[in-house]
């Protein structure tokens, strides 16, 4: 009995904290040392990480088909093959199943990585090729030129996901990774110069490069269509504390120095957005109805003015608050969108349109779709039925029928004087009349 | 039908025992119609015995939906009612799109029970409301078989109405559809304008009217009604039959009826918007035109004026006439609509409307179905009608017209088979009339005591009329040839009836729904996939699930398993049935995007390759692909569905795109089933072609016992969750490593990985 009490606690308490259940991979424990800076910050958000070594014999990410975890950071470019039950596909599932994930390679990372890249829209170079930038490398570089500096407007243009303030240069040191041209999901947060390219430092050039210039992207990340959402790096140092301590001072070109690189700042925000801190909206409530009724209705006649409102959310700080936005759009479909209009915004994260349903009846849907890069995606579709007019709802007299109406009833009229007079009325010769 | 062969007999003898009573002739007319009426109605029961009180086939499955809505919710919110659950997501006016007079009717009985507190189940008047209109049927045919010609003709038409198949077949009980109530008004119509006519008075006009309304209310059919009596008036005029009866009963009959037709919703402005309308209006005023010159000619009743009205008459004709086609022009009068074209060029809809070719009933009869439909009588009605056209008035004027038009429109389209099964009856009872009255007539002289029964059956009703013509010729037929004719009439008539209960049992007493098989030792087994499926719908889908199938199967869906439907049987929008043809014949990525684009949640198919049936979705396919054709030609190429040779096959000959076309994989799909080997079609008596293969964009979700009904679930966007990059799309290729885990050593393997030494203390470092 006891222990089904302790169960029970201990159950609610994941359920409770589950949001926050952090799976740590590492292919060495030392890891946990060399990029303290970076699980300290996301310990003081509340995090709980459990360090695992990627090959260990018992790694389960669910139970009994619960996730244990809420997201999960691969920080072991090293492994060949994952221990326990985790392996790519376990992750894919991971993923469709809602969960997060943050991974950093190296240059030395094995397929394992380039299986979940693949699985999850991008690639990753080949086996020990990395980045080489001959004009934008780091002064402390080891004469591969794979220690580069990255310019922060390489940076995707996306305030939610990697924050306002980057103006410091970025250090990294590792693979590049290439993205599928055709697939609208992923995004390319951090890009190379166009001096980069990616290939084995060791070797001569003498094929071409997988990525080169702008196309190696550094750090890719992938919002999946079910919010999920996943961080792939090309290079671990880039969340070292080392990274996040150096200084940066550039060989060639503008030779920028900056006492302080923009690694911390950027990972922060990084692992705020992986996480799901930031850029979660949801739509709290929905109300439409015909103007100037009190009830809402599922059911609209043709021509009727509809208001429609919704109240969109934003969760910032951990707390669900209104969503401020002024380019939020509602379709009145029926398989093509009749009305498409901007919904003008009320105080309190409400959006408001007021209009009128078109001439044309059917079962239409209020369809609000608003993909932000960096946001969920916020998709509500209410189904609603216009309907034709009742058979009292036509006009009664239409102005037009008014000869008519005079028409048919002065033949009444007539008629019932007619027969006033053909009854009364004393004829002399009556028989003429009958024949 | 025994009940009706013995009667049909026994009429014979009990007449004659009281001879010349007025009141004994009442009681037999009485006796022998509500025998019919009850033949009539049993033989019909054929369907209810064998299976059980359900609604057959397609049609009457929304006509019961309705009836059922109607009753729930009453007339006005019928009227009113938009049902959004149909042609998903334009939805149908329910009340504006629907002859509602077979609803009315059974709301009207189900009311009338309930008021007099008698509880029945609204269904149960749906299933029975057919068979009962049977009966009313007889009663009217056998009064406008006595207004034509006899009442002894009379007592045989209704005897035959009420059993014959062609009728029958679409009034079994459980068939609840509109033709069942409509052949009752079509025949009353008649009878009251044969009788209108007859009299002349306002009176029986004004009651053809309103009859005409209720047939106008019931089925689309009225507008052969309103095309036969004014082909009937016109006939008359040209035969200078004019008279004021002529003139008061048409005048009446088409202003009310007029009128009132267009209270009908669904009917609206038609009668006097569209060219299938027109002939009647053009005869009102070309009769109105006739009688101002008779009115004329009457003033002054000299010679000169007889060719003057005859002038006047063939000028106002050519006046209406082109009236109507300026008007046509013009484009206020809407031009004939493609079905009625149909009618009169039968390879007009295989061209132009695949929609309406794609029926099987609107096919060309084949002569062996006016057998199996109407049997002896098919060989004896023209002696009727040679008999009409010999003693010809103004009433058999309108039978003979009527029965040409029927023949030739029962020609063009097995369904019409329905219009001449009355006519057909009506003149085949004035010919087994005749017949009888000539063997039994001579027996008067020679033997009264003995047949004098048999005689005045069909004596009296005879004898109203007069017959001069023929007693010369029959006083040659000796004894022999009397009774031997007579015999072999009475066994034609006993096979008649033996046929007729066979084809009412065997051939149209079949629900549809509910299929039955039998075994090798004779035992019956019910095939229920229909019920099965539809009932796993209505338990196991959403509320608003949207369901995509042919839209044969809409009615069945929406009323079984109360589901929404994109296309059904009311097949007015061909676009949208062709935006569904081309899901079904399109591939599954391009038939992805229309479902999308439809919100559909599942698709229904039909699949008889298990057990045989031939009516499956395959074997429809090439229409869907011949309507989607309609209207996507840049998309859909019927030639591409078969092979080269011109076949169309499903087995390893056929075409690529046919066996990569939706309905193909959703039909075969983990098909092992059909006996030896497994995956056997035995509808096609092939092995398909394609097999094995895997669905992306839709999961099955179910399948009936024998394989018939097949439902799938079309996947969500959002189910797609990653772009995963395929294989063959990886410019990076990734060694296929084989997994070191066994189920024991579950550890992975790291690159480099550091060794712990043991047994050496580590100092500290600091």
């Amino acid at each position: 009995m006891k222990n089904l009490i302790i169960l029970g606690l201990l159950g609610y308490l994941s359920i409770a904290f589950a949001d926050k259940e952090t799976l740590v991979l590492v292919d060495n424990l030392n890891i946990r040392e060399t990029h303290s800076l970076f699980f300290k910050s996301l310990q003081e958000r509340g995090y709980s990480l459990t360090f695992k070594l990627a090959d260990d014999a018992n790694l389960v990410l669910s139970k009994y088909g619960e996730y244990l975890y809420k997201n999960l950071v691969v920080f072991a470019p090293s492994v060949v093959e994952f221990g326990g039950q985790l392996d790519t596909e376990a992750i894919t599932r991971f993923i469709d199943d809602g969960g997060n994930v943050l991974i950093a390679g190296s240059s030395a990372a094995g397929d394992v990585y380039r299986e979940i890249a693949s699985e999850c829209g991008f690639e990753m170079d080949e086996e020990s090729a990395a980045v080489i930038d001959h004009f934008n490398y780091d002064s402390l570089d080891e004469g591969d030129h794979t220690r580069i500096v990255v310019s922060p407007k390489n940076l995707i243009d996306a305030p939610t996901i990697v924050g306002t303030h980057n103006t410091q240069p970025l250090l990294f040191d590792g693979t590049g990774l290439i993205l599928d041209k055709d697939n609208s999901l992923v995004l390319p947060i951090l890009t190379a110069d166009s001096t980069a390219y990616s290939y084995n430092p060791k070797n001569q050039v003498k094929e071409y490069p997988h990525a080169v210039g702008r196309k190696t992207v550094l750090i890719a990340a992938l919002q999946a269509r079910n919010n999920a959402r996943i961080v792939f790096s090309g290079s671990l140092f880039f969340f070292s504390d080392e990274a996040f301590n150096s200084p940066v001072s550039k060989v060639h070109g503008d030779k920028i120095k900056s006492a302080l690189s923009g690694n911390k700042q950027l990972s922060i925000h990084l692992s705020q957005w992986v996480f799901g801190e930031r850029g979660q909206l949801r739509v709290q409530s929905v109300h439409h109805q015909r103007q100037g009724d009190k009830k809402s209705s599922n059911t609209y006649t043709i021509t009727d003015t509809v208001v429609y409102r919704i109240e969109i959310e934003e969760l910032k700080n951990g707390k669900w608050q209104p969503f401020e936005a002024s380019d939020v759009q509602l379709e009145f479909v029926r398989i093509d969108p009749f009305i498409r209009t901007t919904l003008q915004k009320k105080p309190n994260g409400i959006y408001e349109a007021i209009f009128k349903v078109p001439d044309v009846w059917g079962v239409y849907q209020f369809k609000v779709d608003y993909d932000r890069v960096g946001y969920t995606r916020l998709y509500h579709s209410t189904q609603v039925s216009v309907r034709p007019l009742q058979h009292t709802q036509y006009e009664r007299f239409i102005p037009s029928a008014y000869p008519y109406y005079v028409s048919a009833f002065s033949m009444m009229v007539g008629v019932f004087l007619f027969s006033f007079v053909f009854l009364y009325y004393k004829e002399e010769s009556p028989k003429s009349k009958a024949e | 039908m025994p009940a009706a062969a013995t009667e049909n007999k026994a009429n014979v003898p009990k007449k004659g025992i009281f001879n010349n009573t007025t009141g004994f002739s009442t009681l037999i007319t009485v006796t022998v119609l509500s025998l019919a009426w009850l033949a009539g109605f049993a033989s019909r029961l054929f369907a209810v015995i064998r299976f059980e009180s359900i609604i057959h086939e397609f049609d009457p499955w929304f006509n019961y939906r309705s009836t059922a809505y109607m009753v729930q919710h009453g007339f006005y919110n019928f009227l009113n009612w938009f049902d959004e659950r149909a042609w998903y997501p334009l939805g149908r006016i329910v009340g504006g799109t629907v002859y509602p007079g077979l609803m009315i009717t059974s709301g009207t009985i189900h009311w009338i029970l309930h008021t007099l507190n008698i509880p029945i189940h609204i269904r149960d008047i749906c299933v029975f409301l057919a068979p009962v209109f049977s009966g009313l049927t007889a009663i009217a045919t056998y009064l406008l078989t006595s207004e034509l010609w006899s009442r002894g003709a009379g007592l045989f038409a209704a005897c035959f109405i009420a059993i014959i198949p062609g009728y029958s077949s679409r009034s079994v009980a459980g068939s609840y559809d509109n033709e069942g109530i409509a052949i009752f008004a079509l025949q009353f119509t008649y009878y009251l304008w044969l009788k209108s006519i007859k009299s002349g008075s306002i009176f029986w006009s004004i009651c053809t009217a309103l009859s005409y309304f209720y047939m106008v209310s019931a089925w689309g059919g009225y507008v052969f009604i309103i095309n036969l009596i004014p082909l009937h008036v016109f006939v008359l005029l040209i035969m200078g039959r004019f008279s004021q009866r002529l003139f008061v009963s048409y005048s009446v009959f088409y202003i009310v009826g007029l009128l009132l037709s267009m209270q009908i919703p669904f009917v609206g402005f038609q009668p006097i918007r569209t060219s299938e309308h027109m002939a009647a209006s053009g005869v009102f005023a070309l009769l109105m035109a006739i009688g101002a010159l008779k009115y004329l000619h009457s003033l002054n009743p000299k010679g000169q004026w007889k060719q003057l009205l005859i002038l006047g008459g063939l000028i106002a004709a050519v006046t209406v006439f082109l009236a109507v086609v300026l008007l046509t022009y013009m484009g206020i009068i809407a031009p004939w609509s493609g079905r009625f074209y149909s009618l009169w060029d039968t390879g007009y809809a295989k061209i132009h409307i695949p929609i309406i070719a794609s029926v099987s009933e609107h096919q060309p009869t084949t002569w062996s179905s006016f057998f199996f439909d109407l049997h002896v009588l098919v060989c004896t009605f023209p002696v009727g009608l040679w008999y009409c056209i010999k003693n010809v008035n103004d009433e058999r004027v309108f039978v003979a017209l009527y029965a040409l038009s029927a023949v030739y429109f029962a020609g063009v389209m097995v369904r019409l088979m329905l219009t001449l099964t009355p006519v057909v009856c009506v003149l085949a009872g004035i010919a087994f009339s005749i017949l009888l009255d000539l063997v039994l007539r001579e027996d008067e002289t020679p033997a009264p005591a003995q047949d004098s029964d048999d005689k005045n059956l069909y004596d009296k009703a005879g004898k109203l009329k007069k017959r001069t013509p023929e007693p010369v010729a029959e006083t040659g037929l000796g004894m022999n040839v009397r009774s031997g004719t007579l015999i072999a009439f009475m066994i034609l008539l006993m096979l008649f009836s033996v046929h007729c209960t066979w084809a009412t049992s065997n051939a149209y007493s079949s629900p549809s729904i509910v299929l039955a098989s039998y075994g090798n030792d004779g035992s019956r087994k019910i095939l229920d996939d229909f019920r099965e499926a539809y009932g796993w719908l209505s338990q196991n889908t959403a509320e608003d699930a949207r369901v995509m199938s042919w839209w044969d199967y809409g009615y069945q869906i929406a009323g079984m398993g109360n589901r929404t439907t994109l296309v059904d049987n009311n097949t007015w929008n061909n676009s949208h049935i062709a935006l569904v043809g081309k899901a079904m014949a399109s591939n599954e990525t391009a038939a992805y995007d229309i479902m999308t684009m439809l919100d559909v949640d599942y698709v229904l198919v039909i699949f008889g390759g298990a057990i045989g049936y031939s009516g499956d979705d395959i074997n429809k396919f090439i229409w869907m692909v011949r309507i989607a054709e309609g209207e996507h030609p840049k998309d859909i190429h019927e030639a591409d569905y078969f092979t080269e040779r011109g076949e169309y096959r499903i087995d390893s000959e056929a075409s690529k795109t046919m066996l990569n076309s939706l309905m193909y994989k959703l039909s075969y799909y983990r098909y092992d089933s059909g006996g030896s080997p497994p995956g056997f079609d035995r509808t096609r008596g092939a092995l398909p072609g394609l097999r094995g293969f895997k669905l992306t964009y839709l999961e099955e979700a179910y399948t009936t016992e024998h394989w018939l009904v097949r439902i799938y679930r079309v996947k969500k966007p959002d189910e797609f969750n990653r772009p995963r990059l395929p294989l063959a799309k990886r410019t990076i290729q990734t060694s296929n490593v084989m997994s070191k885990k066994t189920s024991k050593r579950r550890k992975g393997a790291l690159k480099n990985k550091p060794i712990l030494v043991k047994g050496k203390k580590v100092t500290k470092l600091d």
